[in-house]
């Protein structure tokens, strides 16, 4: 072999090698990613995305669909065929209801107690009243919510097996736990149906099944008080995240005061804690949910005070002044985005 | 002898062109794509990087949407609904939060994900 043929034949080796490497550096191979189905659809007056890996992925998410669909109609409070509407017109008679509801209702009235009434399910008439169930909005007299809080108080409501009475003149809407138990009960579909891996937003409420599918945790993004970004991301798996905000849904009255749609269930106007934003992370949706707005309502000392008393729920708390607290549990899996950098984190340990 | 010249010429000119494509598909930008969805059903997909600034108007059982993009930005400008979120939420900024009008089913998100997996609000 000429010196010249070993040269040609070296040239080819190394532009064959250069193109395997070429060829090799764009997409991963088909074989390692597993293809997520994903199910986007319109429920519970929100907009709902889930994603799910695993070969039955597409099957579940459809039941996923359903059981939402199913749960919609049992726990709305306009629709006349649901068993909430029944409750709230019932003219104080007995409703036997399914056992779903009586769930979601009992766990309710025993966050309720838990939280000495920051959260309480038979608000809604107020609500109502301050526009917030209708988007017509109005700040409504002293005189006027004296009045409809006359007509509250969780305490009233009577549970006894699956049989249900709302007092007359009084009507309960369980939309702060619902969407979180809702949450629960869709992970159990996709569970059972073989999904190790699933991603729920149900409106903002986020629940996981698992880690993402390559074994990493799942990054979220807090939405932020003052603006439109994320404050902060959270890497977590297997559990939900639920954050409840002033700036979720408000209005500016005529005297140029901003009032939120979460309020104090003792004085019937928008919780004024000190709190702008409130996130708990645990292994159930329906107590994150449920928390999320009564540590709203209790407000710094209160919400760390019953942190301290259980060891099921983690937070992020959001002052009115910018500074941030968290507690210990999220310490790894919390971060603070950069353009944020100037707000103070506090860590809360027990 | 000939033979081989031609082979290590179309190896050039197979590796030039290589290295030539992965640079491109390395150093463009890539497209902003959008989808304007309405009760699960894409209406619209848009590249924002290409696409000349224009007014989309979407209609649902009377309800009007109107959309604007402007210079490589969408989002809605008015819309015939009382909470007016949508038109709120200003202009799209992450997958993790897409444009939602509830009252007309209308949603406009990116069809590619971006850093965060979902954002808790």
């Amino acid at each position: 072999m000429t010196v010249k043929m070993k040269m040609h034949k070296q040239i080819i080796c190394i532009l064959l090698v250069g193109m395997f490497f070429l060829t090799s550096c764009g997409k991963k191979s088909t074989e390692s990613v597993i293809e997520p189905q994903s199910k986007s659809f319109f429920a519970m007056d929100t907009y709902m995305m889930i994603t799910a890996y695993g070969k039955n992925a597409e099957s579940a998410l459809n039941q996923a669909e359903d059981k939402i669909e199913k749960l919609e109609k049992l726990w709305s409070v306009t629709d006349e065929n649901s068993e909430i509407y029944a409750m709230n017109h019932s003219n104080g008679n007995t409703v036997s209801v399914s056992p779903e509801t009586v769930e979601l209702l009992d766990f309710s009235l025993n966050v309720s107690e838990m939280t000495d009434g920051a959260l309480d399910c038979t608000i809604y008439p107020i609500l109502t009243e301050w526009g917030f169930t209708t988007s017509e909005y109005k700040v409504p007299t002293d005189e006027k919510i004296s009045e409809l809080l006359k007509n509250t108080g969780y305490k009233k409501i009577n549970l006894d097996g699956n049989n249900v009475i709302v007092p007359e003149n009084m009507q309960i809407d369980l939309g702060a736990v619902g969407k979180g138990y809702t949450g629960d009960l869709v992970t159990e579909v996709l569970k059972e149906n073989g999904v190790t891996s699933a991603l729920l937003d149900l409106g903002g409420n986020i629940q996981t099944i698992g880690t993402k599918p390559d074994g990493t945790d799942w990054k979220l993004g807090l939405r932020s008080p003052f603006d439109e970004g994320n404050f902060a991301t959270l890497e977590i798996s297997d559990c939900a995240v639920i954050t409840s905000g002033g700036y979720e849904r408000y209005f500016v009255g005529d005297d140029g005061e901003s009032y939120w749609h979460i309020l104090d269930p003792k004085t019937g106007k928008p919780a004024q804690s000190g709190l702008v934003s409130v996130t708990v992370v645990g292994k159930e949706g329906r107590l994150c949910d449920a928390l999320s707005t009564s540590l709203f309502v209790m407000g710094l000392d209160k919400a760390e005070k019953l942190w301290k008393q259980h060891d099921n729920f983690e937070m992020v708390l959001v002052a009115e002044n910018g500074e941030i607290y968290i507690t210990e549990g999220l310490e790894d899996d919390f971060s603070l985005n950069e353009i944020y950098g100037n707000l103070e984190v506090n860590v809360v340990r027990r | 002898m000939k033979h081989k010249k031609i082979w290590i010429k179309v190896c050039i000119l197979i590796f030039t062109v290589g290295i030539i494509g992965s640079l491109y598909l390395i150093f463009h930008p890539h497209g902003q794509i959008v989808n304007i969805i309405q009760d699960g059903k894409i209406l619209y997909t848009i590249d924002l990087e290409q696409a000349e600034d224009q007014m989309i108007y979407i209609e649902y059982q009377g309800s009007k949407n109107v959309i604007q993009i402007q210079e490589r930005q969408i989002c809605v400008i008015d819309a015939e609904c009382p909470d007016q979120t949508c038109v709120k939420m200003g202009e799209l900024k992450s997958n993790a939060t897409p444009i939602v009008c509830l009252p007309n089913k209308l949603v406009i998100e990116f069809a590619e994900n971006d850093d965060i997996d979902a954002e808790v609000k």
